[in-house]
């Protein structure tokens, strides 16, 4: 799977470095002096290294737990994000990680025990009030856990920490780590779903909806809770039926006391981004989607905003009470 | 199209036989090769790095590259203890004098191992665990602003090593090494192509542009709005032949305004 993995000098003996190059003995190891060498260049294709991506150890100086924009949040006061991982293993047309990013390689950073002591100082900072912490926003959570060991690395934190809550977005079935932990009541996995023939048109590499639904009921089986993310919405002709079977196949399986929250926000990217994505993907259907640009960003017209937030709302609401619901509009 | 540099003309020679390339005389600063279908050139660049970038820029001057090109540097070089002989990709280059790096990006299957180089400005027999050259950083910082990063390569010989010194290298060992690599070349050449394909068809305008830009007049800011309507419409109107619906207007402006009318009118499925 990676055939190719550079190496910042100077974490090059860092525990976590050495475990994860004893996982890959034939891959071509090449040392850079800092990742950016590589992942910020000009002059490379994120679609064609998305057939190959290459993965990137480093470190992570600074910036390593910034606020989240306004209107992400599941109920906190306080939210925050981090990303020890830059990319992602699937490859969903709308990701806006495609717009922001030179590279398609996978960056790992390391350092985690650096990320910890930033969270701890977030937390001090709010003396003891809850504080959410939101991982994968810049890659999937899970989808690289076995290599990473993200999960086993970063929830004793949150086990000693209780007024902290950690969500992991994910569309990842790398559960087996968490399965095997006993569950914490402030960490939610948070699954992101489309209907059906959408995820298939538009989610490249990522599992079926099937695979991500039996993934959410074997965590709740073993306790922990999960949010649902339906986010981004997107729109087609007939999307109301598309969408009311999903949330009908979702929520007759789930357990309600077990689901933590449900978002739900229409498919939206910034305007460069956009554009960007465009380019790279002439023939992707989506970008001929009926579109508006307002305030430097392309989104849906609002009428059809408007028309599939009232219907996924109205849905939503009848099987989850209002508190676990938080629209991101 | 393929635009190949070698530093002499011992290393450019097999290649020129085998891809049956003829001298362009009407270069003279480089010695510049074609084929017949002017689908494979090479440039002899003299040895050093100035030379080698100044060679890409000549080449590309003289040429007219387009950005889904492949750009290969060709040429022997030396190591610590790889066997002579022996091929390698180059997945880093060095440049000793400025200590600045390159980083090729291989996404395809390669038929031999990449390794990293390091450009020298003079030859030396201190050898390292990297490939020692005297022309890839000068023609790789050249041509990545001319391409992408995953169609530049270099593709290094070993000639010496350790145990056997530049002194034994002559013109007749290299061209008899790199004729043996010419099977090598063609392989990167064939697992470059399909990329070249995949970058062409990105970068390419709707089948209609050309067209409609012969039949009405379009500002710049109208022709970037023209390729996007033409490219939705295909699209989401995939069956619907576009002209008749346009063919009575007279300027540019309106037969936007028709195509974004029709687009924003018609249904849409995002999936099949
Ligand atoms: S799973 Fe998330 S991060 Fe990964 S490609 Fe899809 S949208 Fe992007």
């Amino acid at each position: 799977m990676i055939s190719t993995i550079y190496i910042e000098e100077e974490i090059a003996s860092h525990p976590r470095t050495l475990a994860i190059l004893e996982r890959f003995p034939e891959t071509t190891k090449i040392m850079c002096e800092r990742y950016g060498e590589i992942f910020n260049r000009k002059s490379q294709n994120f679609r064609l290294q998305k057939k190959q991506p290459a993965l990137i150890l480093a470190r992570k100086h600074k910036s390593l737990v910034l606020p989240t924009p306004i209107q992400y949040g599941i109920g906190a006061e306080h939210n925050y994000y981090f990303s020890h991982m830059l990319n992602c293993l699937y490859d969903c047309r709308y990701c806006f990680l495609q717009g922001m990013f030179q590279s398609a390689h996978y960056i790992l950073f390391v350092n985690y025990e650096d990320f910890i002591e930033d969270m701890n100082s977030t937390l001090n900072k709010h003396n003891n009030e809850p504080v959410h912490f939101f991982s994968g926003y810049d890659c999937d959570s899970l989808a690289l856990d076995p290599v990473t060991d993200f999960t086993n690395e970063f929830l004793p934190f949150f086990e000693r920490n209780p007024q902290a809550l950690l969500e992991l977005r994910t569309k990842s079935t790398q559960i087996r780590s968490l399965l095997k932990r006993e569950p914490i009541k402030n960490c939610v996995i948070a699954f992101s779903f489309t209907p059906d023939k959408i995820a298939q048109a538009l989610e490249h590499k990522a599992p079926d909806v099937n695979k991500r639904l039996q993934a959410i009921l074997d965590l709740q089986e073993a306790g922990w809770q999960v949010g649902l993310r339906f986010d981004p919405l997107i729109y087609t002709k007939g999307f109301a039926n598309e969408y009311s079977e999903l949330f009908d196949r979702i929520f007759t399986k789930i357990n309600p006391e077990l689901t933590h929250s449900v978002s739900l926000g229409t498919f939206r990217l910034p305007k460069d981004y956009f554009r960007k994505l465009e380019k790279l993907y002439p023939d992707e259907k989506l970008f001929a989607s009926p579109l508006t640009e307002e305030n430097n960003s392309i989104s849906y017209p609002v009428e059809i905003r408007d028309d599939m937030l009232g219907f996924c709302k109205d849905i939503i609401t009848k099987h989850i009470p209002s508190e676990k619901f938080f629209p991101c509009y | 199209m393929i635009h190949i540099f070698c530093a002499l003309p011992c290393e450019a020679q097999p290649i020129i036989q085998n891809f049956k390339l003829t001298e362009l005389k009407q270069f003279d600063l480089f010695r510049i090769y074609q084929s017949k279908d002017k689908e494979i050139d090479l440039t002899i660049t003299g040895i050093g790095k100035l030379n080698a970038a100044s060679a890409v820029s000549y080449h590309h001057a003289s040429l007219n590259t387009k950005a889904s090109d492949i750009w290969l540097n060709i040429g022997v070089a030396g190591h610590a203890d790889i066997s002579i002989g022996e091929a390698r990709l180059v997945n880093k280059i060095t440049e000793e004098q400025t200590k600045s790096c390159w980083y090729p990006q291989i996404i395809f299957k390669a038929p031999c191992d990449s390794i990293a180089l390091i450009t020298l400005d003079k030859p030396s027999d201190d050898y390292q665990d990297a490939l020692f050259d005297m022309e890839a950083s000068g023609f790789y910082q050249m041509a990545i602003r001319l391409g992408t990063a995953e169609l530049i390569h270099s593709l290094k010989i070993i000639s010496d090593n350790a145990e056997q010194a530049t002194s034994t290298v002559n013109a007749d060992s290299v061209k008899k090494m790199m004729a043996k690599h010419v099977i090598t070349i063609k392989n990167i050449l064939d697992s470059l192509k399909p990329i070249t394909l995949e970058i062409d068809s990105i970068i390419s305008e709707p089948k209609e542009y050309k067209e409609f830009l012969e039949r009405w007049h379009f500002t710049q800011s109208e022709r970037v709005q023209l390729s996007r309507l033409l490219q939705q419409w295909n699209l989401r109107l995939p069956n619907d032949e576009i002209t008749k619906h346009v063919i009575e207007n007279t300027t540019g402006k309106s037969v936007l305004n028709v195509l974004r009318e029709k687009i924003n009118a018609s249904e849409f499925v995002i999936h099949d």
